[in-house]
């Protein structure tokens, strides 16, 4: 996978953008914020994802249309009715409100896609194997056991497979249930049995005897600390600027922009900008030669 | 004090009553973000004591085996794509080794689970969930082991999902959804989620229906024969 200027970064600096992302994502309902979200998230996602991301992009937005025109029918408090539903209004702020509360959950939905590819688990522990060192142990080799024991599990099923014991090779449900057990059955076998070979491995490798020490291809540069400070003033910044207050229903009261929305804009295109200044000192070098 | 203790009740104590004041400062949509921090802080105390513990390294494993045993049992039972067997499991767990190392497998199963498909505003709510799924079998049964037999696991499993764990998977959506809560918009979103909510019972029921007994069979042995997770 070809890795953004972004995710090249400190697992400190993705994450505390990540924090102030969804956070501020989840609790704004300014539509103009709103709206700064959604374009911003979508353009990382896009520049993360390919072409691929477009899918996922279209299901949001279905989200997004359906819980804004739901949430008149659950709200019906408001001044402008557009038409009566089986005796209850259908008002327009209550239709706004709907707007926002999709967006709010297209944003999220999107940040946390471009999270889960970011902050992948190598990030994750090594960002808190210090706080809690035997957590993140269990969660690197959970991470590692799934896919073994999927491996394992297919194996199993063909094997009884072949003795004509399959799943597809009954039409009894029970049947297919106990063989799912007896398949089940072997698999923690297996896994419990390689579990304590594990361990005393790990026991007599000294596991437990000093402090453990975590996989760490991750050092701060200065660039990673600039970006932190960056990323944390602009985050005060968002905080401290306001105007990010809205209220829908019963009546319409949103704040005028300020200077808070192109500071949040910033805040949130910080990935991307990244990325095209990569992408323009590369072109540059290379035309250099 | 042990220091575990001690962070426990500052967390139970001062965080959340301080998250709760904060989330009525926040100027905007705070209920998904305090109601998700709280659940992340309820989960706290687990943690600080499994740290606190040093988990020896058979502790460690067999918590991690489980737990990676829960996320991968549906590919077993593929054949039927509503059969969610994740919660079975980790109930399990917890009635074997007790309600703790079943509140952590379940929370690490739902969280490394989430690696594989995506992470999303639910998975702090699915952690806690299914902790809570594996914690309370484990309160019921651990110390009753006479009391896990199939025909009464199964039952507990379904009215669990369908009147706890369930609903605290959509509570999530209550907070995300709702621009109004009353009390009739809250129960129609609980509403929605109980034929759902139902499928997931039965799958925990089938499962525990099925495997609990080979899979506490075994695991019994286990810790009859190494001597693990005597906690």
């Amino acid at each position: 996978m070809k890795r953004d200027a972004f995710s090249g970064c400190h697992p400190a600096v993705n994450f505390l953008f990540f924090v102030g992302a969804i956070g501020f994502g989840a609790t704004i309902q300014h539509p103009a914020y709103c709206a700064a979200g959604f374009v911003c998230a979508a353009i990382y996602y896009l520049l993360l994802k390919g072409r691929g991301g477009l899918k996922m992009l279209g299901s949001v937005t279905v989200l997004f249309t359906l819980m804004s025109l739901i949430n008149p029918l659950l709200n019906k408090s408001g001044k402008h009715v557009l038409f009566t539903w089986f005796g209850r209004p259908y008002t327009l702020e209550a239709l706004y409100y709907g707007m926002a509360l999709g967006a709010i959950m297209a944003v999220m939905l999107l940040w946390f896609g471009c999270y889960s590819i970011v902050l992948t688990s190598d990030k994750f522990t090594a960002l808190f194997g210090k706080v809690i060192p035997a957590l993140s142990l269990l969660l690197v080799m959970v991470l590692r056991m799934i896919p073994a024991f999927t491996r394992k599990a297919k194996q199993i099923l063909l094997a009884r497979r072949a003795i004509g014991k399959g799943p597809s090779q009954t039409n009894r449900l029970t049947e297919k249930a106990k063989d799912g057990t007896t398949v089940l059955s072997a698999l923690t076998d297996w896994a419990l049995e390689g579990s304590i070979i594990t361990a005393d491995s790990m026991r007599s490798r000294g596991y437990g005897t000093g402090k453990r020490t975590n996989f760490q291809i991750y050092t701060l540069t200065r660039r990673d600390i600039f970006l932190l400070i960056l990323i944390l003033l602009l985050e005060i910044a968002v905080l401290l600027l306001g105007g990010t207050n809205a209220s829908f229903t019963p009546r319409l009261k949103i704040d005028p922009i300020g200077f808070g929305l192109p500071v949040y804009c910033g805040f949130l295109l910080l990935p991307t900008l990244l990325q095209i200044k990569e992408v323009i000192a590369w072109r540059i070098s290379r035309s250099r030669i | 004090m042990r220091k575990s203790t001690f962070l426990s009740i500052l967390v139970i104590l001062v965080l959340i009553p301080l998250t709760l004041f904060l989330g009525t400062q926040v100027k905007g949509r705070w209920y998904y973000l305090i109601s998700t921090m709280i659940i992340i802080e309820l989960m706290l105390p687990f943690f600080f004591r499994f740290e606190a513990r040093r988990p020896q390294a058979r502790e460690l494993v067999i918590l991690t085996v489980m737990a990676a045993l829960a996320a991968v049992s549906r590919v077993v039972f593929a054949f039927s794509p509503y059969l969610k067997t994740i919660t079975g499991i980790i109930m399990i767990t917890g009635i074997a080794f007790g309600p703790e190392a079943g509140f952590l497998t379940g929370a690490v199963a739902a969280f490394a689970s989430n690696f594989f498909f995506s992470q999303g505003p639910w998975t702090p709510w699915q952690m806690f969930a299914y902790g809570f799924g594996g914690f309370l079998a484990g309160m019921i049964f651990h110390r009753r082991r006479n009391w896990a037999k199939p025909y009464i696991l199964a039952p507990f499993g379904f009215f669990s999902i369908l009147f706890v764990i369930g609903p605290l998977l959509d509570s999530c959506t209550v907070f995300t959804m709702l621009s109004k809560f009353t009390v009739k918009n809250v129960l129609a979103v609980y509403a929605a989620g109980i034929g759902y909510n139902a499928t997931h019972g039965i799958g925990a029921a089938l499962t525990l229906f099925f495997v609990s007994g080979p899979l506490l069979r075994k695991l019994d042995r286990l810790q009859s024969k190494y001597g693990i997770l005597e906690l």
